[in-house]
Order: structure tokens, then C-alpha cells, then sequence
């Protein structure tokens, strides 16, 4: 019998003590053992982006990580975006932007365009293509989403400018 | 069903311990690749027993500039090669390659070494490598070794890794101001498509424009990349404002189809290959204009 693996890490600023067998994913931990069932499962081979999540506030497929590699790591999901009851500049701006049609894709989009605001607050259209590339969304509706993300630059930017 | 246990190694020296003393060990960096065979179901407990972590060795991520070449570690993301200003300054073509992988989520966690180990015939950054002469160092507990990267892939999927050896640090001589180079890619989508086609190519150009010293390579052509040798004679010596682009593109197709016979791609891949070539040569002619 394989042996299980203790690891501690941090998802949404919450420290965790999990034990996970060797052959667990990043993504299995979170939906299975902490419930965080917005990180969804698509495609498993990282070709959708439906599970991705920010590890170490880099975005990573989480079917292709397994827990026990991350020990020690600080992860945040899309559950982790919103501060109390105030959305995510992000999450309001899709919602304004009807950036939504079905949602399956939505966390993934989401943990994506944070992961870019992350690195660089003042993107231009196409490095939000980029930083979006590997994000499928089958009800096309790419204009709204990089839209959203446009929107949340330039509100930033506005406030720089006050 | 497949059943194995988890080892980490946080420096090289405990990973090429582990490598020693346990058998049927499969290395884990970035996790892309297999992580993807893992789900297909592709590993049995054959030959695999133990899974190896080596994704959080650091003396395995660090670039280096040392004299005449630069030094990077196998555990180097695509995307630290993409942002990388060494990278960017002295070896460009490899900044170029990295940044077509898959996307941002596969370059935040695929490695160099990764790429090179997994020895795809469509690994987009064994051309450039390979255009490069770069050596690969290769340790285990009874020392190491340093091998041309084109004398490591050993054919599709292959390379001469013996099981107690772990690829650490792959060595790029540093080419001066007189070398160009280009890396071209065809794929069906922009994003996440491995490569149809791809071409590295590095050149020297001597005073008179005259191309010298001259390395093509193209990926996914053949079994795994390798210098077009015919094609690199053909250009040798000429002039880049004097070239006969339909007998060139021509020339490389036949190449290719000297190595590989003819495939159910060929018809596809001759004018393919023909043109990546003319793109690549017009890239790099470019590039000496506006270097004047």
C-alpha cells in the first residue's frame, strides 16, 4: 500500500494539514478534501484551464500538480478572490461585462486574469489574450471576458490618476 | 491499477541518492507531461515503483552567465526563459521558443529539462538547442558527464539518460555579435497547439553578408530534430541578398524527405518546410538591415 503524504499549505490564506496520497492532484485535494468545488475539472490534461488556480500567485493547471509536490505553498482559488462579502474588482467587472454565459469556465478565466494583474496592473489587449490563451470557453464569449479584464485596468488606472 | 510512493529531493545530491538506491523511479518537475501519461493511463507498475520530486531543487533554477557560454538549470521554466534578460540578451532564439509553449499555465510549470527528457520529435526547444550546440550535463552518484544535445535524443522519445543519471544543467556556448538567429513556428491554433512545423536556425555572417557557419534545424520533420546538413552547405558562403528562394525551399524538402521517406504529412510538410525556411532567412536578413 502506497504510502500517504503529510503536507501543509496555505489556500486562501487559510493554513491547512492535509494528508494526501502520493498520486493525488492539486486539484482532487481541493475539490474533494476542502470543498473548494469552484476549481473545476475539464479536460485533466491541461489543455482547457478549467482548473486553474494561483500557486504562489503564478497561474498553474491544478490537474497537473500533485499536492505533495506543492508542501508549503500558498494557493488561492476562486472562492479566495472575494473579501468578505465585497467581489473582486474582477468578478464584478465580469458580471458587469456579461462575461458569463454557462460559468464552467468562469474560475479558471477568472484565477487567469488575476494571475496577469498580479505581474502587471496596466495590460494591453493582447497580453490579456495571452495570459488567457489557455482558457477554453465553449459559449465563445471571449470579447465579454477580455472586456471585463480591460475594464479592471482601466478603473485602476483611473485611480492612479486621482 | 498503477500503485507507487513519493519521494522528494530539495537538492541534487539526495535526488541522485534516491535515483541510486530505488528502482523504477520516474523523475516529477513541472508536472506537464507526466502528469498527462499518468492519466492516459500510460505508466504501469513495470516501470514505475516511485515517483522522484525534483521540482523544488533551487540550485536546479538558476541562469548564469559564465564566460563563454551561459549555464541553465533544468528546472528553468519556460516562462523564466521568456522574461529571463540573460536569455533575452545573449540567446534570444530561446526566448523566441519558449514563449510558443503551450500557455501561460504550462509555461509557469514546464521546464527546459522536462522538454529535452521528454525528447518529443515537436519539443520546441530542442531545435534551438540543437542549432546552438548545446551540451547537456548529466549527474548520477558516480559523477558526471557532458554530452552534445544531439548526441543525447536518441530518436522520438529516446535519449541516452542512463537510470541513475538526472539531466541538471544544460550549457549554451555564448555566440558574439556577428551570430543571428530565428525560431518559426507553424500550428493549427496560436495558443496550446504543439508545433506542425518548427525551424531554429543560427548563423554567422561574415563581412562581406555572406552566410557562415550556418545550422538549420527543423522540428517535427523528421524523428527528432537534427541539422539539415545538404541545406546548410547549400547555404554556406552566400550571399544573403543573392538567394534563389525556389531552388532552397526545394532543396530542403527533398532533405526531408531523404531522411524521413515518404509519410502521410509529406505532401503537407514539403512546401511547409520549404517555407519555413524562407521565412526564417527573411527574418534574419531583416534583422542585418536594421543592425545596419
Amino acid at each position: 500500500m502506497a504510502k500517504n503524504i503529510t503536507v501543509n499549505i496555505v489556500v486562501n490564506e487559510k493554513e491547512h494539514r492535509l494528508e494526501v496520497t502520493p498520486d493525488e492532484r492539486l486539484l482532487d485535494t481541493l475539490r474533494e478534501q476542502l470543498r473548494l468545488t469552484g476549481v473545476k475539472e475539464g479536460c485533466s490534461v491541461g489543455e482547457c484551464g478549467a482548473c486553474t488556480v494561483l500557486l504562489n500567485g503564478k497561474a498553474v493547471h491544478s490537474c497537473m500538480i500533485l499536492t505533495a509536490q506543492v508542501d508549503g505553498s500558498k494557493i488561492l482559488t476562486v472562492e479566495g478572490l472575494a473579501k468578505g462579502d465585497k467581489l473582486d474588482p474582477l468578478q464584478q467587472a465580469f458580471i458587469d461585462h456579461q462575461a458569463v454565459q454557462c460559468g464552467f469556465c468562469t474560475p479558471g478565466m477568472l484565477m487567469s486574469a488575476k494571475s496577469l494583474l498580479n505581474e502587471n496592473n496596466n495590460p494591453d489587449r493582447e497580453e490579456i489574450k495571452t495570459a488567457i490563451e489557455g482558457n477554453l470557453c465553449r459559449c465563445t464569449g471571449y470579447e465579454q471576458i477580455i472586456e471585463a479584464i480591460e475594464a479592471v485596468t482601466s478603473s485602476d488606472k483611473e485611480k492612479g490618476d486621482d | 491499477m498503477l500503485e507507487f510512493d513519493f519521494l522528494k529531493a530539495e537538492n541534487i545530491t539526495d535526488a541522485l541518492k534516491y535515483l541510486n538506491r530505488y528502482n523504477k523511479v520516474k523523475l516529477i518537475a513541472g508536472g506537464t507531461d507526466v502528469l498527462v501519461e499518468m492519466h492516459k493511463e500510460n505508466f504501469s507498475n513495470k516501470e514505475l515503483n516511485y515517483l522522484l520530486d525534483i521540482s523544488n531543487i533551487k540550485e536546479m533554477k538558476t541562469i548564469n552567465k559564465n564566460g563563454d557560454s551561459i549555464e541553465i538549470g533544468a528546472l528553468v521554466t519556460h516562462s523564466k526563459l521568456e522574461k529571463s534578460p540573460v536569455i533575452n540578451k545573449n540567446i534570444n532564439i530561446l526566448a523566441q521558443a519558449a514563449v510558443t509553449i503551450g500557455s501561460t499555465q504550462i509555461r509557469n510549470r514546464g521546464t527546459i529539462g522536462g522538454n529535452l527528457v521528454n525528447a518529443s520529435p515537436a519539443a520546441d526547444l530542442l531545435s534551438p538547442l540543437i542549432a546552438l550546440k548545446a551540451i547537456v550535463v548529466l549527474k548520477s552518484v558516480n559523477g558526471k558527464r557532458k554530452l552534445s544535445l544531439a548526441e543525447f535524443i536518441t530518436g522520438p522519445y529516446n535519449t541516452d539518460l542512463k537510470r541513475n543519471e538526472m539531466l541538471t544543467k544544460i550549457i549554451v556556448p555564448n555566440y558574439g555579435e556577428h551570430y543571428y538567429s530565428v525560431f518559426k513556428k507553424i500550428k493549427r491554433r496560436k495558443a496550446v497547439d504543439i508545433a506542425r512545423l518548427n525551424m531554429a536556425v543560427v548563423t554567422k555572417l561574415d563581412k562581406k553578408n555572406r552566410f557562415e557557419d550556418i545550422r538549420i534545424v527543423p522540428g517535427s520533420a523528421t524523428p527528432s530534430p537534427q541539422s539539415f546538413s545538404e541545406i546548410e552547405d547549400e547555404l554556406e558562403g552566400s550571399n544573403i541578398h543573392n538567394l534563389e528562394y525556389n531552388k532552397l525551399t526545394k532543396k530542403i524538402a527533398e532533405e526531408m524527405v531523404s531522411i524521413t521517406g515518404k509519410r502521410w504529412s509529406t505532401p503537407y510538410k514539403k512546401p511547409a518546410v520549404g517555407s519555413l525556411l524562407k521565412k526564417s532567412l527573411k527574418a534574419i536578413i531583416k534583422e542585418v538591415e536594421v543592425n545596419g
